[in-house]
């Protein structure tokens, strides 16, 4: 059974250290009461303080105002007494020591002491200690892993277990002492590291401490790196490299003339880890240096770095064959547009690295795309550099089996108006890592590429069809419409064929489109209305007049929405007359295009619709007559604020906001008020904040605070509306 | 915005609303990449609502009290029904070689419960029942199957029972043949195996409606975890925690892991298969 009283003591003294508090729990804990404890000096009840060393603790936090803590570690007690409960491995109780200063104001008072019984803790730690150097492999594991879970066992403990045979061990323990590395255990690390660095398991754990430590290493590895022993200077600098600590760049430049090959390595890629800017001249003239062995290293930790400076100097390493491919990397990250000509050069050369040059372009590309919007004039240039020869290297990369990403290549060929590329590029459009870039480049090189697209309409897979036809769309080349046209069937096209043959715009697409208006799916629908809307060509309108009587309501429900876009004078009886359709959505359809109409008999049947319809057709008739410039408008919308539907309530609100009658406020703050739907009111918080006005601002501040964050967001928004119109 | 959606408007900020909400009430999470594709796939239920806007259609999903309906209309849009039979075999295999023995050791006369809780069009609960019927389960023990899902439109079809070629491309012709018959250009399940499955509707996020099903001895949530945000996977698992039985055996897809979600349950290897089982504690 565990304990579930409290383990931590408390006393307190005077500036004299006479003990003035005794508490409870330490009176329990050491036996000793509080009338024999108080009043008496620290030094009277423990005569060996002094003896101990303890007494200049207790001196320096009164003098200084630090906390000193007396680990139990090293100090095991402070206050002389048998553990409160038997103990297998001690006699006294274990206790962990903070002696803070109590302060009264300004001055030092005195000091609070809190002593913690850890017999219990310790005594676990032991058994888990033996059990870590001892078990098999499961026992070492789950002692090690209880030691780092827990971080009130001391680090020192999983010291041992860092050169433990079993990784699992290592990596327990490293988690552990890395979580809570204190000065002692990196201290002793770094014994470890110079006494046992011939031990790899041991030095990479270390290493791996060190680098997720909080502790400040960078003198001690220093040392290391200017000590005598090479191995000890090359983990030195790797580790350096691990801390992230840009102190360490001077030493780490100067490690790059260390007389040992490892240590020139290692402090090669530190400083690339470092992003150590100040190091790019020296690691320039590493890449130089014709060293093989030092100059892939230097080249990536230029990369790492990032300086563009160095660019024009990386250019002349694209002859050396050995460092070509890093090289190219580099430029293709850090170069401008000064490197486009050497990297086209070696594109267009018989033996080119193809996909290496087309990634570093693509790379440029992307990234002046992204720095400056200019991605187009790395794709000009390269475009003008390129041979016939480049071209036709990258033809024959698109072609090669088994390639997995082939994106680059696409992205440089769509730069490219040579014969033969759009055609290979569609071919790839069953790819969906590489469809978005061809079809920006098929839509960049336009009409041209029309009949490449038309016959992927045909393709077998659902997304190609799908892209082809909105490049279509895009490239907007009447001569791809009779083929869209033809897709119109397809339902799952539908849409996107509709959407791009209102793009297009061509008048022969009316048929087609109105033979969709029917649709049982109001997304379909819905999409054929907007293209003829956007074809607006002559014909429609006859056609549709006579769509008006259709038998379907969905055609007749279209054939309204497209006559009240265009308001055709010689529709508005028919639209009047379908206001009182049958069907609903007809008769919500022809409501909302009233006002559109410029005829005097709109206000009187949407006055009508407002107060005799369904709840829907009096939602759209609300909608509508914020559109109506009539002066009887807002009193009919008021009214609407207390319609049993909440819909019409709301579209009400919303309409009030575009007529910005002053005339409303009062209504509108009612619904602020004592509406129960909050998106009816925060429909009121928009139309409040269109009319605007000191007024306003006043009422609508009381809501910036609401419980809901949408009425509340909408409130400040309307206060800041109203605020702006002042 | 997507295709569908290119004659709505979306005002400003609407989008990451809808998002959040549809988050918050289905558990579904649409990062920033995918958010066109879900203002997308609502397109069509803002555009036969009569809205214009999204807005308004956020307003009515979060604030109508009558939008119950509507959200059906939601998870019937949004949820992803492509399954098949046989999938991730292995947790089966575990459940029938292995872990019915165990429980039948151990609950003598009892009904064992089976919960597949998204279920989609129910593959995965018939090959349950398919499977539990090949090693003769259903003549040895009392055995409760029982299926949901969020979408009522994939529960429809799945009580409808027919499916199409492509759901048994992980499933031997023998086994097809044996459990089901022909039926136009697809395959009914045979009503024998059918009957033994109980198919209700349930969105993991609405605790109400888990609770009748999840008080189960075991539980399959397979791949609809990919598509729920980190909170409303510990929602989900949270729930079942409270009503599976102890010991309980959760089975989750192979591409999704609880262990950053839930200490309620601990991940173990039986047979060839990972299983999250809830054991009882001791106090």
């Amino acid at each position: 059974m565990t304990s579930t009283q409290p383990s931590v003591g408390v006393f307190t003294t005077d500036i004299h250290l006479v003990i003035q508090v005794w508490d409870a729990t330490l009176a329990r804990l050491t036996g000793i009461g509080e009338e024999s404890a108080c009043g008496q000096p620290l030094t009277t009840l423990l005569p060996d303080l002094e003896k101990r060393g303890l007494l200049k603790r207790f001196q320096r936090s009164l003098n200084d105002g630090v906390v000193e803590v007396l680990a139990s570690a090293f100090h095991h007690y402070l206050i002389p007494c048998a553990p409160f409960m038997p103990s297998k491995h001690f006699e006294k109780m274990q206790q962990h020591v903070t002696i803070a200063p109590l302060r009264d104001d300004e001055t030092i008072a005195g000091l609070i002491v809190t002593i913690e019984d850890v017999t219990d803790r310790l005594e676990r730690e032991r058994e888990l200690a033996a059990r870590l150097a001892q078990g098999d492999e499961a026992t070492r594991l789950d002692a090690a892993e209880t030691l780092s879970d827990d971080q009130s066992y001391d680090a020192a403990t999983l010291l041992d277990a860092l050169s433990d045979e079993s990784w699992r061990v290592r990596r327990a323990a490293v988690r552990g002492v890395s979580q809570r590395a204190a000065p002692e255990a990196i201290s002793a690390l770094l014994n470890s590291v110079v006494e046992n660095h011939q031990n790899p398991s041991l030095l990479n754990s270390a290493l791996q401490v060190l680098a997720s430590s909080d502790v400040d290493t960078l003198s001690p590895l220093l040392d290391l790196l200017n000590g005598p022993d090479p191995d000890l200077r090359m983990q030195a600098a790797l580790a350096l490299g691990e801390q992230r600590d840009v102190r360490a760049v001077p030493a780490l430049v100067k490690a790059l003339n260390d007389d040992a090959a490892n240590v020139r390595y290692h402090a090669i890629e530190a400083l690339g880890k470092l992003k150590a800017v100040d190091a790019v001249e020296p690691l320039v003239e590493v890449a130089e240096s014709g060293d093989f062995f030092l100059a892939f290293p230097a080249l990536d930790a230029l990369a790492e770095i990032g300086d563009p400076r160095i660019a024009p100097r990386i250019v002349p390493l694209l002859e050396d064959e050995l460092l070509r491919e890093p090289a190219v990397n580099l430029l293709g990250q850090l170069g401008d547009e000064t490197a486009v000509p050497p990297l086209t050069a070696v594109l267009n050369s018989p033996t080119a690295p193809t996909d290496l040059i087309a990634d570093a372009l693509a790379n440029l590309a992307d990234r002046f795309e992204a720095q400056y919007r200019e991605g187009s004039y790395i794709a000009d240039l390269t475009s003008r550099e390129i041979s016939p020869t480049g071209v036709q290297n990258l033809l024959d990369a698109l072609e090669a089996p088994d390639k997995k990403n082939l994106r680059s290549i696409a992205v440089v060929l769509g730069w490219l108006k040579r014969s033969g590329v759009d055609r290979a590029l569609t071919r790839l459009m069953g790819r969906v890592d590489l469809r978005d870039d061809i079809v920006e480049a098929l839509v960049r090189h336009g009409s041209t590429t029309v009949d490449l697209l038309v016959a992927q309409l045909s393709a077998e897979d659902l997304e190609v069809r799908r892209s082809a036809v909105v490049a279509l769309g895009r490239i907007g080349d009447a001569s791809a419409t009779s083929a869209i046209v033809n897709t119109l069937d397809d339902e799952s096209l539908a849409i996107d064929a509709a959407n791009a043959l209102g793009k297009i715009g061509d008048p022969q697409a009316v048929d087609g489109l109105l033979n969709l208006i029917g649709s049982g799916d109001a997304s379909i629908r819905q999409a054929a209305v907007n293209a003829l809307n956007s074809l607006a060509a002559p014909s429609i309108a006859r056609r549709v007049n006579s769509l008006l009587h259709d038998p379907d309501p969905n055609v007749r429900e279209s054939a309204v929405k497209i006559a009240g876009y265009f308001g055709y004078p010689e529709s508005a009886g028919e639209l009047m007359k379908l206001s009182s359709d049958r069907h609903e959505a007809v008769r919500c359809a022809a409501i909302e295009h009233l006002p559109f109409l410029e005829d005097d008999r709109a206000m009187e049947v949407l006055v009508r619709a407002i107060k005799d319809e369904t709840p829907r057709v009096r939602a759209a008739a609300a909608r509508a007559l914020g559109n109506m410039d009539a002066p009887q408008v807002v009193e009919v919308l008021i009214k609407g604020l207390d319609d049993e539907d909440v819909w019409v309530r709301y579209f009400s609100a919303r309409a009030l906001g575009r007529r910005k009658s002053e005339e409303s406020i009062e209504a509108l703050e009612r619904v602020l008020e004592k509406e129960k739907f909050n998106h009816v009111r925060i429909a009121a918080l928009d139309s409040l904040g269109q009319i605007s006005g000191q007024r306003i601002a006043g009422i609508v501040n009381k809501f910036v605070k609401d419980d809901d964050p949408d009425v509340a967001h909408a409130a400040q928004a309307a206060v800041e509306k109203s605020s702006q119109g002042n | 915005m997507g295709s569908r959606s290119q004659n709505l408007v979306l005002p400003k900020g609407a989008g990451a609303l809808i998002q959040g909400l549809i988050n918050e009430r289905t558990g579904m999470f649409f990062d920033n990449g995918k958010r066109d594709q879900l203002i997308d796939k609502l397109a069509p239920l803002v555009i036969e609502r009569g809205f214009s806007s999204y807005l308004d259609y956020y307003y009515l999903l979060k604030y109508d009290t009558a939008s119950r309906l509507e959200w059906q209309n939601v998870l019937n849009a949004l949820s992803v029904q492509e399954t098949y039979f046989w999938r991730e075999f292995d947790q089966i295999r575990t459940l029938v070689q292995i872990l019915l023995p165990q429980w039948q050791a151990a609950n003598t006369g009892s009904t064992l419960r089976i919960w597949s809780a998204a279920c989609a069009t129910g593959e995965e609960p018939l090959t349950i029942a398919i499977a539990l019927n090949e090693a003769g389960w259903f003549e040895k023990a009392s055995i409760e199957i029982l299926a949901s899902d969020a979408s009522s439109k994939a529960i429809e079809r799945a009580r409808e029972g027919v499916y199409r070629e492509r759901a048994f491309r992980n499933l031997s012709a023998g086994l097809r043949d044996r459990y089901f018959e022909k039926d136009g250009s697809g395959w009914r399940i045979k009503s024998d195996i059918h009957r033994r499955v109980t198919f209700g509707i349930a969105n993991l996020m609405e605790e109400e409606q888990i609770a009748p099903f999840a008080s189960a001895d075991f539980i399959f949530c397979r791949n609809v975890f990919i598509y729920f945000s980190e909170n409303a996977i510990r929602r989900a698992v949270r729930s079942f925690a409270k009503f599976i039985k102890s010991p309980g055996y959760l089975f989750v897809g192979a591409a999704e892991s609880l262990i950053r979600v839930t200490t309620d349950f601990d991940l173990t290897e039986i047979g060839d298969a990972f299983v999250y089982v809830k054991r009882e504690r001791v106090i």
